[in-house]
């Protein structure tokens, strides 16, 4: 059966929380409760409890990122030093650690930012087009719950929404 | 005395007075700009005089290499360094007042590395050369020299500015799309939509959003207090009496968060007048920055004296003569100055009255700002009129009036700078003032709750 | 690959300098100043400004403390309220003292000023961008600066004075930073002539021009390695031994006055220049 979006605003998030409840005990059928989308105008981290176990990876690009970037640089800058003209400065070793420990570091940290920034956008799947149902009130003040699920579904789903005073629904036109 | 940010603001009044700063500022807003663009113009025309014809005409000799221009680097590096103090430091201790302030102190953290970045530039005797100080693989092996302190400078800006621009950037990203939906039609709806990247708020980006920003703002303690130690080792790692002091990191670390939330006060005043965000950038919320200003500016005058005291008792006669002249000799007058707007002038703060006075605070912080700024100045150049050896003792350099017309330019590029800024982005972050007022409704409603059960 | 290069020779990159179990090879040139010979007289400082093609500023530029001049004389006078202070004047010819452990290298952004394997600290004009690190960190501010483009000012070299300059040095454009050599184009040529025959160069064979200049003979140069040449001999026998508590040295048959010293030796530079004076209260 095709698969249909539908779009539901509530105004508080004490609403849109009670129908996220309802949906995940109803058990509608042509419904998938991974298909459930919150969007809210602020984090909402109370809501996670609610919707399941849907994990955040970003730390381990953190990791992977920053040790990267550290390594990297103490080999980079070992490296050059050792391949450039091998000429003494200061009577130091042509390989300091205090320098390379301090490039080290900062190459560290410039691994670490980047590639979690990098982490962000792939686990976050920006940048991305908009759902097909968006509604501008989700950047000011409303809650949107977007739900995709059988064509069959949609009247139940739809129930449950107005159940719990939601002040506008979007559905998708049916194909 | 004025209100807090009110609990019951409604959210779409939060979006409509914020986004209303993108479309009327006061008039006063382009006459700064003006202002700081005529400035920026005398600075670029100094450095295109000097550049044509040469250093000397900084009125720099041999011993005093370096001039207000590393004087007046360490000084916008320092004021960098709050914008993190704000936005990561007390973003990890919760302090929710820091909400409504942090995104414009985040973007002044951008813009003076910017502009400090323009001095290492303009110091350069061959500008047009510059890249041989910046390691890029080339055809003739040829590397820099990684032991230089100047380079970990380049380097430690270079990380600190990038990672300064992704975290203003990653923080706004609500916002943007915000403006994407609520701003009307034109080139900057266009500039949102990209920027915006496709945000909808959705629970899963809000949730690795949550996890990102935390992470980058907690490498950006660390980068920031690297940062100018780093800066501070330019100084303390050289062999030259008054800066191989192993008290300035921290000194100049507490030196950076001092000059910034100075900073942080004066623009606070002239953004909230500017853009009309009485209402957000609340009393309240200035006291708390004076407040903190107060105790850092303690902080730092403890630094300055164990600087003081270590010479002194240290015996090394050279750091000692070099201390003596900076407090008889021809640059006292400047350094009493210093020790006046740095440690007597911030007593004012810790008067409850003027804490949230603002034509004293405005004052106060303009004041603090000149303070360190001649505080970095004698760093730099006492040393060279004074150093290890006796016939290059020879008193005074006044910097000419191309050094002038930059450090005055410098004021200029940053304001344009900090200005266009305000004027396309949300100087107060919207998202986060919601979450403010709606987690401050929430734990009323407790309180409420809980008085209820009591009875 | 360069981390092979690095794993392979790393204990040789872990070297520190100066240290006794790798001394310089082939040269390490050196130089000892006779100050009671020196009469500040200012012909070494002549000399090197012929020689090395330093741009005579003028006096406007002068009165900035913008000389270029690589040799200097210094003039002390004595405080001690005597009538006439120049009867105590005492002189010292001051240029780069080519350092062992150079402060100037370490802070160098763009490398270019380095130690050689021949003990001299050299500058490279063409890799310098003029940061003045090197400047800021001499503890004898003994670099200079082109603050000006010096080759095309006007007076510093008058049409008939460019017939006078160096071809074997190189004239410096603006914000570069320079200082003396030890006459590097002299060293040069005479290792490429011994080199040829197959000899190492022999002492008195490269001359500096302030050694040439010096009416009193107050200078002399050459390489420390050979023990024969005058240098090695004069900080053999009268360097005063600062790890000693005792000095030892001047009792034994056969010594000399024990008066050699290098400048600021507690910053532990080990500077390449050694200056004879007897240490005495007064210079009269």
């Amino acid at each position: 059966m095709s698969q249909q979006h539908i779009l539901a605003l509530f105004n508080n998030f004490e609403n849109a929380e009670a129908a996220i409840y309802e949906l995940r005990a109803a058990d509608i059928k042509g419904f998938n409760f991974d298909d459930l989308t919150l969007k809210s105008p602020i984090e909402h981290h109370e809501v996670e409890d609610l919707l399941g176990k849907r994990s955040a990876n970003v730390q381990w690009f953190t990791l992977g990122g920053a040790l990267l970037g550290g390594l990297l640089g103490f080999f980079l800058i070992s490296g050059a030093q050792a391949n450039f003209f091998a000429q003494m400065k200061g009577g130091k070793p042509i390989v300091p650690f205090p320098p390379n420990f301090v490039l080290t570091y900062e190459m560290f940290i410039l691994g670490g930012v980047f590639i979690s920034v990098l982490g962000f956008l792939v686990c976050a799947g920006l940048p991305a087009k908009r759902s097909p149902l968006y509604s501008a009130k989700v950047s000011e003040d409303q809650i949107g719950i977007l739900i995709k699920a059988d064509a069959s579904a949609m009247a139940k789903i739809k129930k449950v929404f107005t159940d719990h005073e939601a002040l506008e629904i979007q559905e998708e036109a049916g194909k | 005395m004025e209100k807090d940010i009110s609990e019951s603001i409604a959210w779409a009044k939060i979006n409509g007075d914020v986004l209303k700063s993108l479309e009327a500022p006061r008039k006063l807003y382009w006459v700064i700009l003006v202002a700081a663009l005529t400035l920026f113009g005398v600075g670029l025309g100094c450095e295109v005089y000097q550049y044509q014809i040469g250093m000397g005409v900084a009125n720099l000799n041999n011993p005093h290499v370096w001039g207000l221009y590393i004087a007046t680097f360490i000084f916008w590096i320092g004021m960098s360094h709050s914008g993190t103090l704000l936005s990561a430091i007390l973003h990890l201790m919760h302090a929710d007042w820091r909400k409504p302030i942090y995104r414009f102190a985040e973007a002044m953290t951008t813009f003076s590395l910017m502009t400090a970045g323009l001095f290492v530039m303009v110091h350069l005797g061959r500008l047009w050369q510059f890249y041989y100080s910046v390691p890029y693989p080339n055809e003739r092996g040829l590397w820099p020299n990684f032991q230089s302190p100047l380079l970990w400078d380049a380097m430690a800006i270079f990380t600190y500015l990038s990672s300064s621009v992704i975290f203003l950037f990653i923080g706004m990203i609500p916002d943007l799309a915000i403006c994407r939906d609520h701003l009307h039609e034109g080139w900057r709806k266009k500039l949102y939509t990209i920027l915006s990247l496709g945000w909808e708020g959705t629970d899963r980006q809000w949730r690795n959003f949550r996890v990102t920003y935390l992470t980058v703002a907690c490498f950006l303690i660390p980068l920031a207090v690297s940062v100018h130690s780093i800066v501070a080792s330019d100084f303390a790692m050289s062999q030259q009496p008054g800066w191989h002091v192993t008290s300035f990191p921290p000194y100049f670390v507490a030196g950076a968060l001092y000059s910034g939330c100075a900073a942080i006060i004066t623009l606070f005043i002239i953004l909230r007048y500017v853009f009309r965000f009485e209402e957000y950038m609340t009393l309240p919320i200035l006291k708390k920055v004076a407040r903190l200003t107060f105790a850092i500016s303690m902080v730092w005058t403890y630094l300055n004296a164990i600087e003081f005291a270590a010479v002194w008792y240290s015996h090394d006669q050279a750091a000692k003569d070099v201390l003596l002249q900076k407090a008889m000799g021809p640059y006292a007058p400047f350094w009493w100055m210093m020790i006046f707007c740095g440690s007597v002038v911030p007593l004012m703060l810790a008067v409850k009255r003027f804490q949230t006075n603002i034509p004293v605070l405005f004052a106060v912080s303009l004041l603090l700002n000149l303070g360190m700024w001649l505080e970095r100045w004698m760093i730099v150049a006492p040393t060279f009129s004074h150093g290890y050896y006796p016939w290059t003792w020879d008193g005074f350099q006044w910097p000419s009036w191309v050094q002038w017309g930059m450090v005055f330019g410098s004021f200029g590029w940053f304001t344009l700078l900090f200005m266009l800024f305000c004027k396309i982005f949300p100087s107060v972050s919207m998202y986060e003032v919601k979450e403010m007022v709606y987690h401050r409704s929430l734990a009323s409603k407790k309180n409420e709750l809980a008085e209820k059960g009591a009875h | 690959m360069s981390v092979t290069n690095l794993l392979e020779n790393w204990s040789q990159f872990r070297h520190g300098h100066p240290v006794d179990d790798k001394p310089h090879e082939e040269y390490k040139w050196a130089m000892a100043i006779d100050l009671d010979a020196c009469t500040g007289c200012n012909a070494c400082s002549v000399a090197c400004y012929a020689e090395n093609n330093i741009p005579v500023v003028g006096k406007e530029k002068f009165n900035a403390g913008q000389q270029m001049h690589w040799m200097r004389i210094e003039r002390y006078w004595p405080e001690d309220g005597r009538e006439f202070a120049d009867q105590g004047a005492q002189f010292l010819p001051m240029m780069c003292q080519q350092c062992e452990a150079a402060p100037c290298e370490t802070v160098c952004p763009a490398g270019a000023t380095n130690h050689t394997a021949d003990g001299v600290n050299s500058q490279i004009y063409n890799r310098c961008v003029g940061s003045r690190y090197c400047s800021a960190n001499c503890p004898f501010k003994v670099r200079y600066f082109n603050w000006y483009d010096y080759p095309s000012t006007d007076n510093v070299w008058p049409a008939e004075m460019t017939q006078q300059l160096n071809p074997d040095v190189s004239v410096r454009s603006k914000g570069v930073m320079e200082k003396c050599t030890f006459c590097v184009q002299r060293m040069t040529a005479a290792k490429n002539t011994a080199r040829n025959e197959g000899r190492l160069v022999r002492d008195g064979e490269v001359q500096t021009a302030c050694q040439q200049a010096c009416p009193t003979n107050a200078i002399s140069f050459g390489n420390l390695v050979d023990p024969e040449s005058k240098v090695a001999k004069q900080w053999a026998h009268q360097q005063v031994e600062l790890s000693k508590e005792v000095q030892a040295k001047d009792a034994q048959e056969g010594g000399t006055d024990l008066r050699g010293y290098r400048i600021m030796e507690e910053l532990r530079l080990y500077p390449s220049v050694m200056y004879l004076e007897r240490v005495r209260e007064s210079a009269i």
